[in-house]
């Protein structure tokens, strides 16, 4: 009897010891005795970390006090991991935040304080940070601002004579030039992005409306209506009519870029994060972006698609949320926000900034244009994303555009069901 | 009794090490898999049975585990049958042998992940070398979409599965080749055997006990595959290459449905349990046998 008793103590310390080895591992940001105070900053930008590193030095000597450290992990480990380490409020005073999916989550589980009253905000363009607002108020800002749009080789084009079109009849005769002269009129990465990015240009006007696939997933609207069925159809006449290379199905993102890149085809059905890199590529390229208008000239009510993401945000978990929000208020002045659109080469959601580089500035023509945040982000279950996008391969696959419609809609309606 | 104190001491460190990094996430799996949980908040109801319910009710799961059916009998037939044939062809110990099969072998130290993204190189249907090559020796009408392609997808990645483990297994089978006795072939050769008769009534059955190591080994790893369709489709085209572990994957890290994966992963785990049961069972018999 003692000595099960002694085994059990010791089983019982063992997982003690176990726990304890565990939870030493947190720790993280707080005061330190010099009377500073280090706030974590946690996003995914890796590629982003030397630009902001001089953004961080400048922030420290203007506020003596606080201290900055940045973490980053990659957006694969950041849509995984992030949440668990901002839960226990450790890092990520000052994070950022995908829309969507991942902010729908963040805020369901209340890690974000409240922005709505900082006089930061009147230095973005109201448009553009609405992805970070929800019932009223302003939980995050989005810094980064992409345009899912395709881009186009405008070399190619004013060879054929050929401008960005204005209606679907345009953009098909347009494609077909193309064709006719040995040119692949859209490069289109089916394996992977394809579907997600095209998507959104595609179907903006065939149903235009902001909340068409909020609809969707509250069950009020069908991927079996019209206007799914109808943007399945036209990739199908796309995919058929050969405007696609062969087997986009099979083609990834790298592949379709280098056919864009080598002048093989004259549209590449991305985005504008593809601008800067495609330049470095072939810095000959004279690149545009353009969207596909799949209704008559007069119906078309919207003239593309943007993203804003990078959205920063303040932990609601925070010891320092003062701290915090000071830093944040230092990413929103007009100057570092320039500094690091120029340094890094994307675009940002503020006004009023001066771009450096031809890319930046081929995005930036874009800002006064009317378009609508990518239709694809609004739809919050990644089970559902997943069945809009697969709908789209299943009809490049083959499938009518009824059925692909029928099959992703029987998913959408476990979705809601559960 | 101070004897069995001291042997607890000794199996300390692996139950430490077993107990933190396999019972205890897996018993928590479970306890998540009756819940609701995101993830994310700190909160979460209980909801019973149902995420299992759910599950096997979901559309995406039953398509995973059919690919995962698939995928496991493909690859279980054909790695066993080429890398049976490999070590038949390679088993003398000439210095040309050893190093062809160093070369079979070369694959399996390769990451899976090199691996997938090799292929997927090789795939690509406008620049991959295997649609060049078809295209260069006139075979245009052999050019396909190999991941692109529903319908083959999943095969595509099979073959890539084989490509990288077949030589493993060629290893284990050479092994139990040379553990058979000379003098046996020998007898049949001298009574009149010819090569098929020696290779249908000596080789085959002395050779079960690596067969059903190669077998069950493959048929655990084939099943719990994720890193090659990972890297190679993430599961795509429309589903095609979704098995459960991509599946509980995306559930979890995707669509934040902690509480529902968790549920997948406990199936999963009976369902491996299931199957290494019985493979247990075939190898126990076997070595009795052998």
């Amino acid at each position: 009897m003692k000595n099960q008793r002694t085994r059990l103590a010791l089983l019982l310390v063992m997982v003690l010891a176990l726990t304890g080895v565990l939870s030493a591992c947190g720790g993280g940001s707080d005061q330190a005795a010099d009377g500073k105070v280090t706030i974590s900053f946690l996003h995914w930008r890796g590629e982003d970390t030397q630009t902001f590193q001089k953004i961080i030095d400048a922030f420290e000597q203007k506020n003596p006090n606080i201290v900055v450290d940045m973490q980053t992990l990659t957006s694969d480990q950041y849509q995984t991991t992030a949440q668990a380490k901002l839960t226990d409020g450790s890092v990520g005073d000052v994070f950022a935040s995908f829309p969507g999916a991942q902010f729908s989550a963040l805020a369901k589980a209340g890690l974000f304080t409240d922005l709505s009253g900082e006089s930061f905000l009147k230095n973005y363009n109201a448009n553009l940070i609405e992805a970070g607002s929800q019932d009223g108020k302003q939980w995050a800002v989005p810094y980064q601002l992409v345009y899912n749009m395709p881009i186009y080789n405008k070399a190619l084009f004013e060879k054929y004579g050929l401008t960005p079109p204005k209606d679907w009849e345009g953009f098909l005769k347009v494609c077909q030039t193309l064709k006719d002269n040995g040119i692949i009129p859209i490069a289109f990465a089916g394996g992977d992005i394809g579907p997600g990015q095209l998507m959104n240009t595609m179907v903006m006007n065939n149903e235009p409306s902001e909340d068409i696939f909020t609809k969707v997933e509250a069950g009020q609207a069908k991927l079996t209506d019209e206007f799914w069925v109808k943007t399945l159809a036209e990739f199908k006449e796309l995919n058929d009519k050969g405007f696609f290379q062969p087997n986009s199905l099979g083609t990834k993102d790298p592949a379709a870029g280098a056919l864009f890149i080598q002048g093989k085809a004259a549209m590449l059905a991305s985005g504008s994060y593809q601008l800067s890199q495609n330049a470095k590529q072939n810095p000959e390229l004279q690149q545009g972006l353009l969207a596909p208008i799949t209704v008559s000239a007069d119906q078309a009510k919207y003239e593309g698609v943007h993203t804003s993401t990078f959205m920063l945000a303040v932990n609601s978990r925070s010891k320092h949320p003062e701290e915090a929000k000071k830093f944040v208020e230092f990413l929103s002045q007009p100057d570092i926000a320039a500094q690091y659109a120029n340094e890094t080469g994307q675009n940002v959601t503020l006004k009023d900034i001066k771009y450096d580089s031809k890319e930046l500035n081929i995005a930036q023509e874009w800002a006064d244009k009317k378009t609508v945040f990518q239709p694809r982000y609004t739809i919050v279950n990644a089970e559902n994303q997943k069945a809009v996008t697969n709908s789209i391969q299943a009809v490049l696959g083959g499938a009518t555009p009824e059925q692909a419609a029928q099959d992703a809609q029987a998913i959408i309606d476990q979705q809601i069901g559960r | 009794m101070i004897n069995r104190k001291l042997l607890w001491l000794f199996m300390l460190p692996g139950i430490l090490l077993y107990t933190g990094l396999f019972v205890y996430p897996a018993l928590s799996g479970l306890f998540y898999s009756f819940t609701n949980w995101d993830g994310v908040s700190p909160s979460y109801n209980f909801v019973g049975i149902d995420n299992y319910k759910d599950s096997f009710d979901s559309i995406t799961f039953r398509k995973a585990f059919l690919n995962n059916i698939k995928f496991m009998v493909v690859v279980v037939v054909l790695q066993t049958v080429i890398s049976l044939v490999l070590a038949l062809v390679l088993a003398k110990n000439s210095r040309t042998h050893v190093v062809f099969r160093a070369l079979y072998f070369f694959p399996a130290i390769l990451s899976s992940v090199s691996v997938g993204l090799i292929w997927s190189f090789i795939y690509d249907p406008s620049i991959g070398l295997l649609n060049m090559s078809l295209q260069s020796a006139g075979l245009d009408s052999l050019m396909g979409s190999w991941t692109g392609d529903a319908k083959i997808a999943l095969y595509a990645i099979a073959f890539v599965q084989i490509w990288a483990h077949a030589g493993q297994m060629m290893i284990i089978f050479i092994a139990g080749l040379h553990a058979i006795p000379g003098e046996l072939m020998e007898a049949a050769r001298i009574d009149g055997a010819n090569r098929l008769q020696i290779f249908g009534k000596i080789t085959w059955p002395l050779l079960a006990p690596s067969a059903a190591i190669v077998i069950s080994y493959t048929t655990i790893q084939s099943f719990k595959a994720f890193d090659l369709i990972f890297v190679m489709t993430d599961g795509g085209p429309n589903y095609a290459t979704e098995i459960l572990t991509t599946y509980i994957y995306h559930l979890a890290f995707s669509n934040y449905s902690f509480g529902l994966a968790s549920a997948g992963s406990m199936i999963f785990l009976v369902l491996l349990g299931i199957l290494t049961f019985f493979q247990f069972r075939a190898l126990r018999q076997e070595g009795a046998r052998g």
